[in-house]
């Protein structure tokens, strides 16, 4: 008999077999591999063998029922392939999910992860994943965080991108959080904070998937018995999955997923599929969400532990403080008053005696000498007093003002001009007035010694960010940077007499309510005072 | 002449402000504390009282309540050595307060000031 298929060669020639294409040469000499794999799907071999079966051979049916029966298995044997791949690539992603849900104790990582995971074509390609959270303190389901396109033109967009990138699970989920998360959270923002409803609301299918720990597909919600008309319109969807997260019998939330977009039919195999995901983020979310408690109970414990330390501190200080207060006021009282009778008489006795006394020198040094000696007393007390700044907000063009009329008297003796600028809608300063006051008092007045230069002195107010300047320029006034940096140091005057606190005084005093007090020598113009008051409350040190 | 009250512990001070004062061609009677005080005030009227807050045991702040509640027309100066004390609620029931120092000036321009304010309330009362 004449075959039309090339069966029963054993060797045959390219061209000679429509089946075998480039890359199958290998099979021009296999005849048993030929068959087996092309021959019994080629229309010539089927044609010979109805040919067979119609010469009457009794083994012609035979030969058709194994031929059939070969196929049948082989197509099988094809789908149960596939079917075996699928499960391997499932498997596979499932084992990257729980390996990153088990590394992480990020709340926000693992609800990235299981949301990307959910809407990742890579995943469970659904379009939309919604998860809500239970919140326990008010015992409430709460929507917390939604993912998805919410129109096809956005789908499209967002689906192209992701198969641009050749990204894992990870990476997606890491993309995700670092690019997306807040503007998906502000997308979904309206339908997310609609969906609250109280745990005790058992009825409600949220709650009843909740309590049943079992996942639920429903179909046709617009006209579900069992699903709020209210909450299914604002899903917008009439198929949707309902995935209860619940970790060691604890309530942690709810997923719905749907398919939006697509409208693809959710099958039970996706229920399934979701249904061994749920448990590990559930356990995720649950430990991520006691890490971060965890933390903030840690973060706290450590505030108050540091603040607790910084009172003790403040304690131990104010009591040292409070004691150099004691000290000094009664050392005040104790010297002041022999020092007042002794100065007070001695003004007495040099008032009443006649100019040409060979004793009124004497008198007239117990008088210098009981000034300076007050002069100190004044210093010390103002120091002690400077310990304990009482801020406020004030005026600062009325606290120059203020100043500038208290020495004005010691200025006009002294044949100096005060020209004040001051600063147009100034706000506020937040300053000890009383301190701050004393300072201006001291800049202007000490150690007025001009000769016959400019007797004027310059001041303004202005603002310069958050602070309010204040600026004094003496053009009376020359003295060396160095001096003028050893004049800032306290207790370190070249004065004789005297603690030399003056400028030293007035720096100590600005810098511990964290005013800076410059002084810059300048051979021109004499000295340029410049103080920086804030505009701020500092929060409290 | 006006007549002062200067009330004090400490006898120096108040031989000082009493030479000081009369020098000022004021009446100076003086007390070294409440009781004393008290006694000289229902002895006569006084145009004003110069008082001293530390008072041994007493305080002058106590007196200076007494003094504004039961002879309000009589004006009070603050005098002592503690400058801390301006900032109190009840020394601002005074109507003045002067740190103690050698130089009177001070006290004695803060006497005129009330003195002569004084009067012109007077005046103005009338």
């Amino acid at each position: 008999m004449d075959w039309e298929c090339c069966w029963d060669r054993d060797v045959v020639a390219q061209g000679d077999c429509p089946n075998i294409r480039e890359g199958d040469e290998d099979l021009l000499e296999s005849p048993r591999r030929r068959i087996l794999e092309k021959c019994c799907d080629c229309p010539n071999f089927k044609r010979d063998l109805e040919r067979f079966q119609a010469s009457g051979h009794p083994l012609g049916p035979v030969f058709s029922l194994f031929h059939d029966e070969y196929r049948r298995q082989k197509v099988q044997i094809q789908s149960l392939l596939s079917f075996l791949d699928n499960k391997s690539l499932e498997i596979r992603f499932l084992h990257e999910l729980g390996s990153v849900l088990q590394s992480s104790v990020d709340l926000e990582e693992v609800l990235s992860v299981a949301l990307t995971a959910i809407t990742a074509g890579r995943g469970f390609g659904m379009n939309r994943a919604f998860l809500l959270m239970v919140d326990h303190k008010r015992e409430h389901l709460q929507g917390y965080l939604a993912i998805g396109p919410r129109n096809y033109e956005e789908a499209h967009q967002a689906w192209d991108e992701i198969s641009h990138n050749d990204m894992d699970l990870q990476t997606l989920a890491q993309s995700f959080r670092k690019n997306k998360l807040t503007a998906e959270r502000a997308k979904f923002h309206d339908i997310l904070e609609q969906i609250s409803v109280p745990l005790s609301a058992t009825t409600h299918i949220l709650i009843r998937a909740l309590d049943g720990k079992q996942p639920m597909l429903i179909e046709d919600a617009f006209h579900h018995p069992d699903v709020d008309p209210q909450f299914a319109r604002l899903l917008g969807v009439d198929t949707f999955l309902l995935m209860p997260l619940v970790s060691r019998n604890r309530r942690v939330g709810v997923i719905i997923a749907d398919n939006c977009i697509t409208h693809r039919r959710i099958t039970p195999e996706d229920m399934h599929s979701l249904e061994t995901f749920t448990f590990p983020v559930a356990f995720a979310i649950e430990r991520a969400s006691l890490y971060e408690r965890l933390q903030e109970e840690l973060n706290r414990a450590t505030e108050a532990h540091t603040k607790l330390k910084e009172q003790q501190q403040l304690i131990v200080r104010m009591e040292k403080m409070a004691l150099v207060g004691r000290i000094t006021s009664s050392i005040a009282h104790s010297i002041r008053n022999p020092l007042m009778i002794i100065g007070g008489f001695a003004r007495s006795m040099l008032k009443n005696t006649p100019v040409g006394d060979p004793k009124r020198n004497f008198i007239e040094s117990i008088v210098g000498e009981a000034r300076q000696l007050e002069g100190v007393l004044d210093e010390i007390l103002n120091y002690s007093d400077s310990l304990y700044p009482t801020k406020d907000f004030w005026d600062v063009n009325q606290l120059v003002e203020a100043a500038l009329r208290d020495s004005a008297d010691a200025l006009n003796t002294r044949g100096y001009r005060i020209a004040f600028s001051a600063g147009s809608e100034l706000p506020p300063a937040y300053i000890d007035f009383k301190q701050v006051s004393y300072c201006l008092r001291t800049i202007l007045l000490c150690d007025l010694n001009a000769t016959d230069h400019e007797r004027v002195v310059d001041i303004g107010t202005s603002r310069e960010d958050d602070n309010i300047m204040i600026r004094i320029q003496d053009h009376g006034r020359y003295i060396s940077q160095e001096q003028l940096d050893t004049i800032m140091v306290p207790f370190s005057s070249t004065r004789e007499m005297g603690a030399g606190l003056g400028l030293a005084l007035c720096k100590t005093i600005l810098e511990k309510q964290g005013i800076p007090l410059n002084a810059q020598s300048a051979p021109e113009k004499g000295i340029i005072f410049t103080i920086a008051l804030p505009i701020r409350k500092e929060e409290q040190q | 002449m006006s007549r002062l009250l200067v009330v004090d512990d400490e006898a120096n001070i108040r031989l000082l402000y009493a030479e000081e004062l009369a020098d000022e061609g004021y009446e100076v009677v003086t007390a070294a504390g409440i009781s004393e005080a008290v006694e000289k005030l229902q002895e006569g009227p006084f145009d004003l009282a110069v008082l001293d807050i530390k008072l041994k045991n007493e305080s002058g702040i106590e007196l200076l309540q007494k003094l504004v509640k039961e002879r309000h027309d009589m004006p009070v100066i603050l005098c002592s050595a503690f400058s801390c004390y301006k900032d109190d609620f009840s020394a601002w029931l005074a109507d003045g307060y002067v740190v103690k120092s050698g130089n009177l000036a001070e006290l004695k321009q803060e006497i005129a000031r009330v003195l002569a304010k004084k009067a012109q309330r007077l005046k103005a009362d009338l």
